[in-house]
């Protein structure tokens, strides 16, 4: 995808640059290509709500509690906790890919996380897909794929 | 509570969120220039009401999603956060005059259609 050049460039940068030597400069470097950010983003925020969705489910339902309680009591579930912030992680890597690449080229693209949760959720956790549901994400990615043509010009 | 109710107020107030968000963030634009220093800025974002009143939508859309989503599947809840690109361009058509191509319009009702589909699954 990137040329030969723009990899020499990007090592010239990292190796001349002291503070990106070592490990979390290549990290820096890896990131600041829109499609390294982009599909960090999508594995983050899929496998987030994924975490998520499995704490929830091991969790015991509090019957006669307090909404605040009940909260809390999702909340000290360390699965909900780690999916939440690799949740949050995959939404900062999403800024850092509109950053880089314009939003109309990546809203269309980040539809693939609709896609991918629902198939994670049917070989996970054993969810039923109804044709109607399928049908519905389908939609929906073909929704935001026209949402972004034509538009490229409106801010 | 109902959790599909739950998930509904979730995705909305989300939406809302990201318009507060941005009401917020177009004030701070507003009244401070290119040349303000970094912490300057970053203390205009802070002390806006509407910044902060994105986080609060923010903190009690993620707790009524977790709420919500014990008791519903994840193949059926997530989708719906799609909701969120239809009130987005209905609403800052209507709140912050941005003009919204035909073209967009289409792709809101495609995205409507799914919604509908899935609320229905």
């Amino acid at each position: 995808m990137e040329s030969q050049t723009d990899n020499m460039a990007i090592l010239e940068r990292t190796i001349s640059a002291p503070a990106s030597i070592g490990v979390v400069g290549m990290l820096r470097t890896l990131i600041g290509r829109w499609w390294v950010a982009f599909a960090l983003s999508s594995v983050c925020v899929v496998s987030g709500h994924l975490m998520i969705k499995a704490g929830l489910n091991a969790v015991p339902k509090l019957v006669e509690a307090s909404l605040a309680a009940r909260i809390l009591h999702v909340l000290t579930q360390p699965e909900v906790l780690i999916g939440l912030l690799v949740y949050l992680f995959g939404t900062a890597c999403w800024m850092i890919a509109v950053s880089q690449k314009e939003i109309s080229f990546l809203y269309p693209l980040s539809s693939v996380n609709y896609v991918l949760v629902v198939v994670a959720s049917a070989m996970l956790f054993a969810e039923a897909i109804p044709v109607r549901r399928a049908a519905g994400v389908l939609l929906i990615v073909a929704g935001m794929f026209l949402l972004n043509r034509k538009s490229r010009s409106l801010a | 509570m109902n959790a599909k109710l739950m998930i509904w107020l979730s995705v909305i107030l989300s939406a809302v969120a990201q318009l507060l968000l941005k009401q917020g963030l177009n004030q701070v634009r507003g009244r401070n220039g290119a040349g303000s220093s970094p912490m300057a800025l970053i203390f205009a974002v802070a002390t806006q009401v509407w910044v902060w009143l994105w986080g609060a939508c923010f903190v009690f859309a993620t707790a009524l999603w977790l709420l919500g989503l014990q008791k519903l599947d994840l193949s059926y809840a997530y989708p719906l956060l799609s909701v969120g690109y239809i009130l987005v361009n209905v609403l800052s058509a209507i709140f912050f005059n941005e003009r919204v191509d035909r073209m967009r319009w289409i792709a809101v009702a495609v995205i409507s259609v799914g919604v509908v589909l899935i609320a229905g699954s």
